[in-house]
């Protein structure tokens, strides 16, 4: 989940050297073109694609790649310890709640229970 | 070396003593609006939040009178439909959004947290004050929505009606909730981190007040839920605003959509109103009952167990909205399954009360209030649960009891014993003990006769949101109007005596209610950094059968006990006798 870095001097404030491990800004750079990118290649899909039945699935994996990176190099879960990543992924957790339940009413709506 | 004499005239007058200087408190550290207003202190912040939520509470009371008012005539006794609709809408925005969820967090969260576990203040004091901002220009956009011209749309701002027909303040309305919810999220997140990071040595996660454990609770809904009605707001405004179908079906959206995201906060804000009452109600019933809380891992883990329950079941709203059949099945199992932690608490707070020696004070008088209408609302929420019978009570007066039972007779309830338990502390004053008994009961006995003829009218059929009934319902309707007048004598008695204390009040020391948390062992009102030396926790925090606070030092003698025969051989009744010397509890 996490590469190891370089890690800092080690302070009471940063104990885990995050803050003096300072993240490199060619590499931050880069992962913000790439999220600039991906935002693009959204936009264009709605606008050269259209509504088609694998659109908004591909739009929603761009979003998550995008969200992913943002928390992986800027959130610097990178550098997280275990109880950071398990509070990333309880978040996650407990997104998919909501999206599971109000997406399995959304599916089976038009299941009609037999009398 | 020469010894001068002098000679001494007539004996001078004695000079009459200078009055002490009056100790160093939060109080009257500084006196200027400035200091208030930039004030960081944890302490005033709670008192600035207390005094804008007061506001809000007497504006939508105000609301809730002209509703009940009207409703006491089978057509409407003077409101316009038009009106009714605006008049209930604001009452709903102003209660829930401006009172009900900042009220506790707010005020007694901001006061009490870092006292009870030890802590000079909470982790971000500047976070602290700008979330008061923060919420108070949220309420100044949703106040200016309601009075001046209204919303006619109901709290939940149900679109299409309010994304396309409304022609009422809808959009400053919603931007106003919108704002004042960062500032929840902010004081959850302080608070958590607080938790977390600021306890005193000693203060093990098992030796927290539980208090302190719903709060965390409170903050984890208020820090997961709130951004998700945040978006959905903006997507209301944005649809409403420039016409991108969302939610209305005539231009691509979705209606059940906006009710899922709406809902998934909406209902998890019931907890966020509900947990840190049931936390008040733990901390009281223990103190005036001098017994050790009945199963407390039991209670503490029954808040997270509500936190994390109370976002599984959001759609209990919307069985007849339209969701699938299947659906509604899950959800309506999981809506009972929230009865679990929420009986545990109650079984707990009764099993607490048992063989305790009681007194009546009024934060007790509150709290046992809370316990039966808690009860009753949790109950009545079962009826609403199970699929047949919302078919039948949806949107009914029903609910509208149901939902006043939990919020008004729990969550109002415990913030008045709240408010009635730590004003001594929180100003060093105590209020008239017989004024606050007496408007405890009319405060209960009001809430009855309030909401117990709405359980009957809408049982057969009165539906909510109607400014006309039929006939046969006007006896009800105005046994719940007489009784709303008697609430509202109830609320407006500690609106008198509380500021009254102030002036005329006896002064109390540092541990009026001989209770066992570290914010009584600091002094009343409390110093600016609220610990001279950092407090060592040694104990539990409810040690009444021994009588030791959380530093392992003697209780003071409790209320009341110069009047109870079973405190005069120096024991707490049958949970033993009281130890006045240093006990250490590891």
């Amino acid at each position: 989940m996490s590469h190891p870095t370089t890690p800092g001097a080690t302070t009471p404030d940063d104990p885990h050297g995050i803050r003096a491990s300072a993240d490199n800004p060619g590499v931050l750079l880069v992962v913000f073109a790439c999220v600039l990118g991906l935002a693009l290649a959204n936009i264009g899909i709605s606008i050269q694609i259209g509504p088609t039945k694998f659109t908004l699935p591909l739009q929603l994996a761009i979003g998550s790649v995008q969200a992913g990176l943002v928390a992986y190099y800027f959130m610097h879960l990178r550098q997280g310890d275990k109880v950071v990543i398990l509070t990333a992924l309880s978040s996650l957790f407990w997104m998919g709640i909501l999206f599971v339940l109000f997406m399995g009413d959304y599916m089976t709506r038009h299941l009609v229970v037999s009398s | 070396m020469s010894i001068a004499v002098t000679h001494r005239g007539p004996a001078a007058a004695p000079v009459p003593p200078e009055p002490a200087p009056a100790p160093v408190n939060y109080l009257n550290v500084s006196h200027t609006i400035w200091s208030w207003l930039f004030t960081v202190d944890h302490k005033r912040i709670g008192l600035l939040y207390l005094g804008s939520i007061s506001v809000f509470f007497v504006i939508g009371g105000i609301f809730a009178a002209l509703v009940r008012t009207n409703l006491l005539m089978p057509n409407g006794a003077f409101l316009s439909e038009d009106a009714y609709n605006r008049a209930f809408t604001a009452h709903g925005v102003m209660m829930l959004f401006f009172f009900l969820i900042p009220a506790v967090p707010g005020v007694m969260g901001n006061f009490f947290i870092p006292l009870m576990i030890g802590a000079k203040d909470l982790a971000f004091p500047k976070l602290n004050i700008a979330s008061w901002y923060v919420f108070m220009i949220g309420a100044t956009f949703s106040g200016w929505a309601v009075l001046v011209g209204g919303i006619d749309t109901g709290w939940t701002l149900y679109p299409p009606y309010s994304s396309r027909a409304s022609q009422s303040n809808v959009l400053p309305g919603v931007m106003g909730v919108f704002i004042s919810g960062f500032s929840s999220i902010m004081t959850g997140l302080n608070i958590m981190v607080t938790v977390h990071k600021m306890r005193a040595p000693g203060m093990t996660w098992g030796r927290l007040p539980l208090f302190v454990w719903s709060l965390y609770a409170t903050s984890l809904i208020q820090l997961l839920a709130t951004p998700v009605v945040a978006v959905t707001l903006v997507l209301l405004m944005v649809e409403r605003a420039a016409g991108i179908g969302i939610f209305d079906p005539s231009i691509g959206g979705d209606p059940i959509l906006f009710q899922h995201l709406f809902w998934f906060y909406s209902h998890p804000a019931v907890y966020i109103m509900i947990l840190p009452g049931m936390g008040v109600v733990s901390e009281v019933l223990t103190c005036f009952s001098r017994k050790n809380i009945f199963g407390y891992h039991a209670v503490a883990w029954s808040s997270m167990g509500i936190a994390v329950v109370g976002f599984l079941l959001w759609a209990h709203h919307m069985f007849v909205a339209g969701i699938s059949f299947y659906a509604a099945l899950l959800f309506s199992l999981l809506s009972m399954l929230v009865a679990v932690p929420s009986a545990i608490k109650v079984f707990n707070w009764t099993a607490t009360l048992y063989r305790g020696s009681i007194t009546f004070h009024a934060p007790m008088l509150l709290s046992l209030g809370f316990l039966v209408l808690f009860t009753v609302g949790g109950l009545t929420g079962l009826f609403l649960a199970t699929l047949g019978t919302d078919i039948h009570l949806h949107d009914t007066y029903f609910v509208v009891a149901h939902f006043h039972f939990v919020m008004v007779g729990g969550m109002v309830i415990a913030y008045m014993a709240a408010v009635h338990f730590w004003w001594p502390k929180m100003t060093g004053r105590m209020y008239s003990d017989w004024w606050s008994r007496v408007a405890s009961v009319i405060m209960i006995v009001g809430f009855f006769l309030t909401f117990v003829p709405q359980f009957i009218m809408g049982y057969h059929g009165m539906p909510r949101r109607y400014p006309n009934y039929p006939q046969e319902f006007q006896i009800l309707n105005v046994m719940s109007t007489a009784g709303s007048s008697v609430l509202g004598l109830g609320y407006l008695l500690p609106g008198i005596y509380l500021p009254l204390s102030l002036f005329f009040g006896k002064k109390v020391g540092a541990n009026p209610w001989s209770a066992t948390g570290l914010e009584w062992t600091t002094p009343s009102p409390p110093t600016v950094h609220n610990f001279e030396v950092t407090p060592i926790v040694v104990c539990g925090p409810y040690e009444y059968a021994i009588g030791v606070d959380q530093m392992g030092r003697g209780l003071p003698e409790p209320p009341g006990a110069q009047d109870d025969p079973s405190h005069r051989d120096g024991s707490t009744g049958p949970s033993g006798p009281m130890k006045k010397e240093t006990e250490v509890v590891g």
